[in-house]
């Protein structure tokens, strides 16, 4: 359980700023949207979710749920709002999807506007409270059940809606266009050749062994990690492609806003990128809700019960690069560091243990938050959160205190985060709370501490 | 009013019996066909291996890291549900009863110690409705449904227990003691005290999402 | 197609085998990379680095004359010949056998080739405009956005285009629709959310398209009309003639396949996708899932017996329409089956399957344990090559042309069968 004595105070006393923030944040998109809703389209869309797109699942979780408040220890926004009631997940749902069952749809635009901040800026979906829920009951399915209503009656948040609007059109997250993407990484190609005079980032190369895939904000702002990864790969020897269509971009924000078609056109594009350049695996950058997308969600809407590639995620691949000894470390990583567990890779894939290998083969001094693995506490910028915006910056620091009290019990001076919303989340709380700690990605260690040099098998 | 303690005492010990089994098979039965027509998903990740693993866990006392962030709850709670089960099978004026119908029988509880679990299990429920307005979290969830479950519960072991001391009229106590044991049994299938045929299977089914497809732990 | 049978029989059938050192190219130039391989399998073709951003394309061990900063997208086109995207002072153009279009722009890419090689496209950016550019001549019109390029076998392109500028995150521009299929250049009329997968009919005189409508509402687009039904998702639609237009829709949570704005197949599937016409008309087939997770082929409607838990990942018909062959997983594994028939070869890789007109003859390269192999109509004919490109089948069907890497030496081979 969290330490009492070490609870943070907010430096700023931004708490009571945050609240009246909170009352004042008003979004364009939702705003909008509520002025559209009529009663009757609440009704027959509420209906239409919960009458044909659930199902026994649904009915036993409200049959099931005892109210008996365990939940409530998982949830990081009931730990950093002083324990308020509202904040426990089970409340999540009584103040949603419940009411919304038992008005048979005839909710009011209030109640509605709440329900969009509920299940889009107060739910990170990470699945911490299904593990503490002695019978298991998903309360992320029912906050996405929300989210999918909110999707149809138009009332999703604006940034995050902008950025399902790129996916759409795009195929990605950031409006990247088709030229931009193939000439950041012919950027980063002809940048890494200083290092290595030979290296190739191979574009659509048919029968690679491994296709490489990030997220749109890497070669919208954060090239260099795009890089590194092509400096592993070269050193590594793997025969590896990138591929110059659309698709290569893993990331899945409608997966969270309940736009499910959307959803499942991007994962579509995605594999099937992957099938006509004939690759035998996906290796993807360090992002979560992406490997989520891919591995558990935006699979499942094609009829896929499972990829049909095998999906890498780095963290699993670095390990991989290492045991092989296809690249070794020249010097290890000084630094005291700590490690933030992923939801989406952790409790969503197990890779926790594997990451702590590659910690220990990366870095000398390593110390665990606590708690961790499958238990560690949620950034607070997962689930879509970060992504509804800064408009909402504010309450999700206040929303994150509990994750900064970890942090900083910790010590660490660097926290390796490798997830990108984990990543921006984390940032953001560092320099919110002050808590001298750089934050880097796995792959930026391991660039930094490999030997520049080319693997030869049996050397 | 003979008659009706008479139909009390005797057929609708069966019915409430038929209705208790047989709803929560009839329920269980429409919960796979459900599944099957609107989840059919749900089979392609469920496995006997995770499901069993997951409630394995969670039968374990403390194991969960849940549980041990509230022990005395937990802990109350865990007693509690084995009484719950214990008291009634093992009671030795039951097992004459089931004697009578059946022709089996089994070794009983000593009658004072079941009198003692009986108080017990009074007690946890006792517990549990003023930690439903002690614990804010707790309180905020509850409704009066919550209560009446906690009532309908205890009614069965307080009037056992009156009527075991013979404190008041006895033969009422008794008739009262059926009445509301019959009414427990026959709420199973048609509230949510239901959870004891759904909360396996929804642990089974997370216990197989972690296990299976997430390569994690559910407790 | 006509015109493709013609040159395939003046290919060179009779000469056994055929040799070109690639690997030693190598020692003559920095770096080689993937190798590309002509039609005809007389030549094989690679983009070379010669010095610090100077790079140009090596065939047959001649370089092309021009020396750029980048080359890239370097395909096979007619006459046995290549075409790459070039650059040289940060402009780029379309490079035909080392000879370099008139028009430049800012970048360039999606290479659209013609099925019999003598048509070529692309897309292009110059100011932050956008266009298609089909045998060096660009469209007229450009605009601030441009996605999902195509272009017919005549040459006729299309593009999904936005004709109206929008704010950062500006959501109700988007939900207004701001985007318009371009054809040659042209934007038509009618906007929409989305727009995805221009299809054309054989004579690309025909335009269809998916579209989104409202944040939920998808329907199809076939020429300057929508159809009247609205669904829950569409894919790319396809022509079967001038007047008939097929496209996968889903409803009701399941996926079905409409004919002409009506429903056409009876069956409902849990996908359906990769809709897929016999050149010759006859047959419509397309990938299908039933049950959730269960893959298979599905041909008028009639589902295969066969069937796999992983993923068909494409379709192919001989041009009579006798034999359908689909590339397939199941348990880890890549596989063939051809008419509902599997060839259990267990392979990590399966690539383009090939097939004879009359559909007697399939062909395909497969990859077992980093080895490439040749299989033909199920019987192993080649094996222990490091690399090999999509065979050819002779027109008369009683050879195959094998173009393929061994020992660092290319081979291209004329196999009878």
């Amino acid at each position: 359980m969290q330490s009492q004595d070490n609870t943070m105070t907010d430096p700023s006393n931004e708490t009571k700023q945050a609240e009246k923030a909170k009352q004042k944040a008003t979004d364009p998109a939702i705003e909008a949207g509520l002025e559209r809703l009529t009663p009757e389209r609440i009704k027959k869309t509420i209906n239409q979710v919960l009458e044909k797109e659930t199902g026994p699942r649904f009915k036993a979780y409200v049959e099931t749920c005892m109210r008996c408040g365990l939940c409530a220890e998982a949830c990081s926004y009931f730990l950093s709002n002083d324990r308020d009631p509202r904040f426990m997940p089970a409340a999540k749902v009584k103040n949603t999807i419940w009411e919304m069952l038992v008005k048979k749809g005839e909710v009011s635009r209030d109640f509605l506007r709440e329900a969009v901040r509920i299940s889009h800026l107060e739910c990170n979906v990470c699945k911490r409270c299904a593990m503490y829920c002695p019978f298991g009951i998903d309360i992320a399915y029912m906050m996405l059940l929300v989210r999918r209503i909110c999707h149809k009656l138009e009332i999703t948040p604006q940034y995050i809606q902008d950025t399902v609007n790129s996916h759409s059109v795009t195929l990605n997250q950031m409006w990247v266009k088709d030229d931009e993407w193939i000439d950041t990484l012919q950027w980063q190609e002809e940048d890494a050749r200083e290092e290595f005079e030979d290296l190739q980032i191979p574009l659509d190369k048919m029968g690679a062994d491994i296709m490489y895939s990030v997220i749109a904000p890497e070669p919208k702002f954060q090239a260099g990690l795009i890089y590194q990864t092509a400096a592993m790969m070269h050193a590594a020897g793997i025969d590896w492609t990138m591929p110059s269509t659309p698709g290569w971009d893993n990331s899945n924000m409608a997966m969270y806003t309940g736009d499910n078609e959307i959803s499942g056109r991007i994962a579509k594009a995605f594999f099937e990128t992957a099938a006509k350049l004939r690759v035998k695996r996906i290796v993807m950058g360090e992002c979560g809700h992406a490997f989520r997308s891919v591995y558990d969600m935006g699979n499942r809407w094609n009829s896929w019960v499972m990829p049909p590639f095998e999906v890498v995620h780095a963290l699993a691949f670095y390990h991989e690069l290492l045991t092989e000894g296809r690249i070794t470390i020249a010097e290890k990583y000084k630094k005291k560091v700590t490690l933030h567990d992923p939801c989406n890779v952790s409790r969503g894939r197990g890779l926790h243990d594997k990451a702590r290998e590659v910690v220990n083969m990366v870095c000398e001094d390593f110390v665990d938050m606590v708690p961790n693995r499958e238990h560690n506490f949620c950034c607070g910028a997962g689930g879509g959160v970060i992504n509804c915006g800064p408009p909402y910056k504010g309450e999700r620091m206040v929303n994150n205190r509990n994750k900064a009290e970890q942090l900083a019990a910790t010590g660490a001076e660097v926290l390796i985060a490798p997830c990108h919303n984990c990543h921006s989340g984390l940032e953001d709380i560092i320099q919110h709370y002050d808590l001298k700690m750089e934050i880097k990605f796995l792959g930026d260690l391991m660039y930094e501490t490999m030997e520049k040099k080319i693997y030869k098998p049996g050397a | 009013m003979n008659s009706f303690i008479a139909f009390i005492m005797g057929p609708m010990v069966w019915i409430s019996a038929i209705i208790f089994l047989g709803g929560l098979l009839f329920k269980f039965i429409g919960i796979i066909q459900s599944v099957r027509s609107k989840e059919p998903y749900v089979f392609s990740y469920l496995t006997v291996k995770h499901s069993l693993r997951s409630i394995g866990a969670w039968l374990i006392p403390f194991f969960p890291k849940s549980t041990r962030l509230s022990p005395v709850y937990y802990g109350i709670s865990y007693v509690f549900h084995i009484f719950l089960f214990v008291i009634p099978l093992f009671l030795a004026s039951h097992i004459v009863l089931f004697n009578e119908a059946f022709q089996i029988s089994w070794p009983a509880l000593n009658d004072g110690v079941a009198d003692w679990l009986s108080l017990a299990v009074i007690a946890a429920l006792v517990f549990f409705a003023i930690r439903r307005q002690m614990v804010p979290e707790v309180k905020y969830l509850t409704s009066g449904s919550d209560y009446l479950l906690i009532f309908l519960v205890a009614l069965p072991f307080i009037t056992g227990y009156l009527a075991y001391h013979q404190w008041f009229a006895y033969r009422w106590m008794v008739v009262a003691h059926v009445l509301s044991g019959e009414l427990m049994l026959i709420m199973i299938p048609f509230s949510r005290f239901s959870h004891m045929l759904t909360a396996p299977l929804t642990r089974a089914y997370m216990g197989s999402e972690f296990g299976n497809v997430r390569h994690a732990r559910d407790w | 197609m006509n015109r493709k049978m013609e040159e395939k029989r003046s290919w060179d059938w009779h000469t056994e085998l055929t040799e070109i050192a690639f690997e030693e190219w190598k020692t003559r130039f920095n770096w080689v990379q993937a190798p590309r391989v002509s039609m005809d399998g007389e030549r094989i073709a690679a983009v070379v680095n010669l010095d610090e951003m100077a790079f140009t394309v090596c065939v047959n061990g001649d370089v092309w004359e021009g020396e750029y900063e980048k080359v890239w997208s370097l395909t096979p086109v007619s006459e046995n010949g290549f075409a790459a995207f070039a650059a040289r002072d940060e402009e780029w153009t379309m490079n035909v056998n080392g000879t370099e279009w008139s028009n430049w722009c800012d970048f360039i890419w999606n290479m659209m080739v013609s099925p019999d090689g003598t048509r070529l496209g692309a897309a292009f950016q110059t100011d932050s405009e956008y266009g298609v550019i089909v045998d060096d001549v660009p469209w007229e019109d450009r605009y601030e956005n441009m996605t999902g390029a195509v272009m017919a076998p005549d040459g006729t392109s299309a593009a999904v285009v936005q004709v109206e500028s929008m704010a950062a995150a500006d959501v109700d521009a988007f939900k207004k629709g701001v985007f318009c299929v371009a054809r040659n250049g042209k934007a038509m009329d009618r906007r929409f959310l989305n727009i995805w997968d221009i299809s054309f009919d054989a004579d690309a005189r025909n335009i269809a398209c998916g579209v989104r409508t409202d944040r939920e509402t998808y329907g199809i687009v076939q020429n300057n009309s929508v159809w009247d039904n609205r669904f829950e998702s569409v894919w790319k639609p396809a022509f079967l003639d001038a007047d008939t237009l097929l496209a996968p829709v889903r409803s009701g949570g399941k996926w079905h396949l409409y004919k002409n704005d009506a429903p056409f197949w009876a069956n409902a599937y849990d996908q359906l996708w990769h809709l897929t016409i016999s050149p010759d008309g006859s047959q419509v087939a397309a990938i299908v899932s039933s049950p959730f997770g269960r893959w298979t082929v599905a041909v008028n409607d009639r589902v295969w017996q066969q069937s796999w838990d992983t993923m068909v990942a494409d379709i192919h018909f001989s041009a009579d329409g006798s034999c359908l062959a689909a590339v397939y997983k199941h348990k880890e594994f890549w596989d063939l089956a051809v008419d509902e028939t599997p060839w259990h070869m267990a392979a990590d890789m399966v690539f383009v399957p090939r097939i004879s007109k009359d559909g007697s003859v399939v062909a395909v390269v497969v990859e077992k344990q980093g080895q490439y192999q040749l299989v033909v109509n199920k019987r192993v004919v080649a094996s222990g090559y490091r690399f090999m490109a999509e065979p050819v089948i002779s027109p008369d069907g009683t050879k195959v042309m094998l173009k393929g890497i061994e020992n660092g030496i290319y081979k291209r081979k004329i196999i009878g069968l």
